[in-house]
């Protein structure tokens, strides 16, 4: 009788392997794929397979030149490539693409053990490295050969967006855009237990909600499917905040964990400048997930409070054995998102009405021989098909937003003013509004400070600001000059100038 | 259909189909019986016989020695060969009682005949199963008749029958609950007489429907007992499963069922008390699955304790042609104790062999990849515990953290971690180990302050 194999119980294993998780998610993520290259075109597909081959051929190359065994094979490589071109342009250059999917393996993955030890979700470091390497490549999008702004661009200068087209995915962005592909390959992933429901709706739970409370638009169904729908929300959600090396473990750790993403992905949206952002709360929570797994550690079912209660016979119902904490938290919750929709309904008009105002004003100030403005149909629609872009990317991200007519108080047409936008500002949008005479020559400009994004201080008191940082450097220059004076030791330094007004 | 089950658990291939529909049959044998003096958790029993002895089927060839102890029965007629030690199944050597068989399988006494047993009382009923050297037949060998006296029999709210049979391959039981169905109900209201506040309560698995047909039959009219139909999924089978469903408890490793009010009873277990008491007949003969795909016929059996598993394998005629065994169970793939060889005695609690042609253990050890952090053995521990984490600490040599924050001491040991595990890495493995370390260092600081 030949030898038997003695081992220890259990002798059975579960037909799911590394390789075939990855192939699933691989597999899930075909729909999405399908959809950038038929949308975006051949260089989609380019970009995709560069991607692809490049981290495959990487993480090979590695393991041969530091002898290890070949984990090319298990398919993780291929996920990540997969994943960092469909977060890609569809314009972006093949050799970046190649860059990116290099680092992402090379540094993020192999360099820090390989398989199941990177700190940070590999693509997602591949596409912020590309980010900040070629920023401007990474941040150009073409549709049908014209170069055009992103829906959350658009969003977060205040223009309306097409809500249907970003759900399909034919809308301008990344080559992996289709929300309703994403879905379809993230939905079905979570229904078959590859990925954990607690963090991909914890992401996307986090977010609505913080939207909901500070987005100062409150619960309004349009503007919040519109931001879900766009700037990776969605690809985030589903396919890097749950990435299981990066993620915690525990159910409580993941739910903390999505929310964290969820909450700073909104914190971003509203007060962030960049439509990138959603890929760096993902790092921030990647980075955070350590730190959950030591600390949020759940205990064994037989000591939770329910079980110790059980078997002491308590018999409280359900209601009463919510956690206070939670009940307390879920009313507050309530009342204040249903306080801020309902302070938002009532001041929108009159917020509406201020800015009418404040617009006239500034239009007045650069074509004043007008007596009114009137919107002219032919120039509205002209904006619109426009799609808000000018002159392509040669003048940046610049966006307009309204061109009205000025007419004199006999009727007859002076000038226009027009209000434009541009994203590239240091510190939010700048808003300006132009003034052109019947001729087409420019009368003048203005500057609306009321655009910031992160401050909206008023014209006066940024006035204010500014008299009252002149008066305290003038303080400060006149008390050194004195202790000069007084042969004490000389002024270290002393303003060359006042820098006072040239904020824009 | 309302969702009866614990929370995680795993659902292997149960590969039930080799044996499901293969009638119960009596397995004589023809060699020299061995009977090792441990077939029970406790103390190994003290022999009563000594070399040249006749002895006939139901005599005892030893005595318990303790309370936490169970006698050792001759399950066949014939003469004492030797008292030695031989090789058992785990693979060491223990004290054991050898017998030549002489075929004839002579009782020591009638037991055919049905007794009264209306008028006997708990004590009665605890001391016949004394007697009869009833031990659980689940597979761990808790002697029975400590488990029928708990501090506080009044406490007892549950008696349940666990008839889940959760393990893969095993077959013996759904059999017995086809054709014993009427024995096992009555052998279940014997025990409720010792508990007065008790239900009884019979688990059976989903994928047993005649089983389940079966029970519910013989229980109909009886208003103490009910059968529960369970999902299916592993470790079902597991004392705590039963009692997560059954009396919706939780309670940690360090408790007894019988602290939360539950007697959990293997369904052979329950037959046999039926046996002890209602026809004093001694444990010496139990249900038994013969299955694998390497096996020629796979069958459910009733063998007689001391049976060499070769034997039964050989009178089953062996395997198929051409096929090389790798690997040799007693019990299912789940938690069976892997064998080095077949010429062992089946003991009273072995309930199965698996016979494997391919060995998945060695397969996943090819297939070893680094943990990816999945969390699938967080979503299946029966314990609510965090493997993956408790991995890492065993890695890290942090046995405070693993024994404190992650009470890496509450493994039961089901194996549904190693099982799930898609990077195939050996985590229970891992934690029976340290368990076992943690343990022993335990015991040296304890007997350090004597």
């Amino acid at each position: 009788m030949n030898a038997l194999n003695i081992s220890s119980s259990p002798h059975a294993r579960d037909r799911w392997s590394t390789a075939y998780i990855m192939r699933a998610v691989i597999l899930a993520l075909m729909p999405t794929t399908i959809v950038g290259v038929a949308v975006n075109g051949l260089h989609a597909l380019l970009v995709i397979l560069t991607s692809v081959v490049a981290a495959v051929a990487t993480e090979f190359a590695f393991d041969r030149a530091c002898h290890k065994p070949d984990t090319w094979k298990d398919g993780s490589a291929a996920v990540t490539g997969l994943l960092l071109a469909l977060s890609l342009s569809p314009t972006v250059p093949l050799y970046m693409t190649a860059i990116g999917s290099v680092f992402a393996i090379l540094v993020v993955k192999c360099c820090f053990g390989g398989l199941g030890k990177n700190f940070i979700n590999p693509a997602l470091a591949g596409r912020c490295f590309l980010l900040i390497s070629f920023g401007r490549a990474m941040s150009s999008f073409q549709l049908d050969g014209v170069s055009s702004a992103t829906p959350i661009a658009l969003l977060m200068n205040g223009k309306a967006v097409d809500i249907t087209r970003m759900f399909l995915g034919t809308a301008s962005g990344v080559i992996g855009g289709s929300v309703l592909a994403l879905m379809a390959g993230g939905l079905a992933l979570w229904a078959l237990d590859f990925i954990h429901g607690e963090i991909c709706f914890s992401v996307l739970g986090g977010f609505t909600l913080y939207l909901g409370l500070f987005g100062g638009q409150g619960f309004d169904p349009k503007f919040l499917l519109a931001h879900l729908c766009g700037g990776g929300v969605v690809m985030g959600a589903f396919f890097m905040a749950t990435d299981y090396v990066t993620s915690p473990v525990s159910k409580l750790a993941q739910m903390t964990y999505g929310l964290v993403i969820g909450v700073l992905g909104g914190l971003f949206r509203v007060h962030g400048s960049t439509a990138d952002s959603f890929s760096y709360s993902i790092i921030i929570g990647n980075l955070l997930a350590p730190l959950f797994d030591i600390y949020i550690i759940p205990k064994p079912f037989a000591y939770r409070r329910a079980a110790l209660r059980a078997a002491s016979g308590d018999k409280r119902s359900l209601l009463q054995r919510i956690p206070r904490p939670v009940v307390v938290l879920t009313v507050i919750t309530l009342i204040a998102g249903l306080a801020l929709s309902g302070v938002y309904a009532i001041t929108k008009d009159t917020i509406e009405e201020q800015q009418r105002l404040a617009n006239t004003a500034s239009y007045k100030a650069v074509c004043a021989d007008a007596d009114h403005f009137e919107a002219v149909t032919a120039i509205d629609n002209a904006i619109e098909d426009l799609n808000g872009e000018v002159y392509g990317t040669a003048f940046g991200r610049v966006f307009i937003r309204e061109a009205m007519a000025g007419v004199d108080e006999a009727g007859n047409l002076v000038g226009y003013a027009i209000r434009v936008t541009s994203a590239d500002g240091f510190d939010g949008n700048i808003t300006l509004v132009v003034g052109v005479n019947a001729e087409g020559v420019v009368m003048g400009a203005f500057f609306m400070a009321t655009d910031y994004v992160t401050s909206p201080v008023s014209n006066r008191r940024l006035g204010q600001q500014r008299q009252r940082r002149h008066r305290r450097r003038v303080r400060r220059v006149h008390f050194l000059q004195r202790r000069g004076q007084r042969g004490q030791r000389g002024p270290r330094f002393l303003p060359l100038r006042d820098r006072g007004g040239n904020e824009q | 259909m309302v969702k009866r089950t614990f929370r995680g658990g795993v659902h292997p291939a149960d590969h039930k189909d080799l044996s499901r529909e293969a009638p119960l049959r009596e397995f004589l044998p023809k060699g020299e019986m061995v009977f090792p003096l441990s077939q029970h958790i406790g103390k190994p029993a003290k022999p009563v016989v000594k070399k040249g002895d006749q002895v006939l089927v139901g005599q005892r060839l030893a005595e318990a020695d303790g309370f936490v102890s169970a006698h050792i029965v001759c399950s066949c007629s014939g003469t004492v060969k030797a008292v030695e030690p031989r090789r058992t199944l785990t693979g060491g050597m223990m004290d054991c009682v050898v017998v030549t068989n002489d075929g004839q399988f002579t009782p020591a006494a009638d037991y055919t005949k049905r007794e009264d047993v209306s008028g006997i009382d708990g004590d009665e009923i605890v001391r016949r199963v004394q007697e009869a050297a009833v031990v659980g037949l689940g597979g761990a060998g808790f002697p029975t008749h400590v488990k029928l006296k708990p501090k506080d029999p009044a406490a007892i709210r549950y008696v349940i029958a666990n008839g889940a049979e959760c393990e893969p391959y095993l077959t013996c039981n759904d059999q017995l609950m086809r054709t014993r169905a009427a024995e096992i109900v009555e052998g279940l209201e014997l025990m409720l007489r010792l508990f007065p506040g008790a239900q009884g309560v019979i688990c059976i698995e989903r994928n047993k429907p005649e089983a389940i047909e079966a029970m519910r039959k013989a229980c109909a009219g009886k208003p103490r007992l009910s059968v529960l139909d369970l999902q299916t999924k592993y470790p079902q089978g597991g004392e705590r499963s039963l009692i997560q469903v059954v009396a919706g408890v939780n309670f940690p490793l360090a408790k007894l069922p019988a602290d939360v009010g539950c007697i959990v009873e293997n369904v052979g277990t329950i037959y046999a008390i039926q046996r002890a008491v209602i026809y004093r007949e001694p444990l010496y003969e139990h249900v038994f699955t013969l299955s694998g795909e390497p096996v020629k016929n796979p069958g459910n059996y009733i063998v007689r304790d001391g049976t060499s598993f070769q034997e039964l394998l050989d009178a089953a005629s062996g395997l198929k042609e051409g096929v090389t065994l790798k690997k040799a169970m007693c019990g299912g793939p789940m938690m069976g104790i892997t064998m080095a060889s077949l010429e062992v005695p089946i003991q009273k609690q072995n309930n199965g062999l698996t016979l494997m042609a391919e060995d998945p253990c060695e397969l996943a050890e090819k297939e070893m990849t680094a943990c990816l952090h999945c969390g699938r053995c967080t979503t299946v521990c029966p314990m609510g515990l965090l493997p993956q984490l408790m991995a890492d600490a065993v890695m890290l040599g942090d046995l405070a953290r693993y024994e404190g924050k992650l009470y890496g001491l509450e493994c039961i040991q089901c194996g549904s971690c190693t099982f799930i595990c898609p990077a195939r890495r050996p985590l229970m493995q891992m934690f029976k180990q340290t368990k076992a370390e943690i343990l022993a260092r335990k015991r040296a600081e304890a007997g350090g302050k004597k």
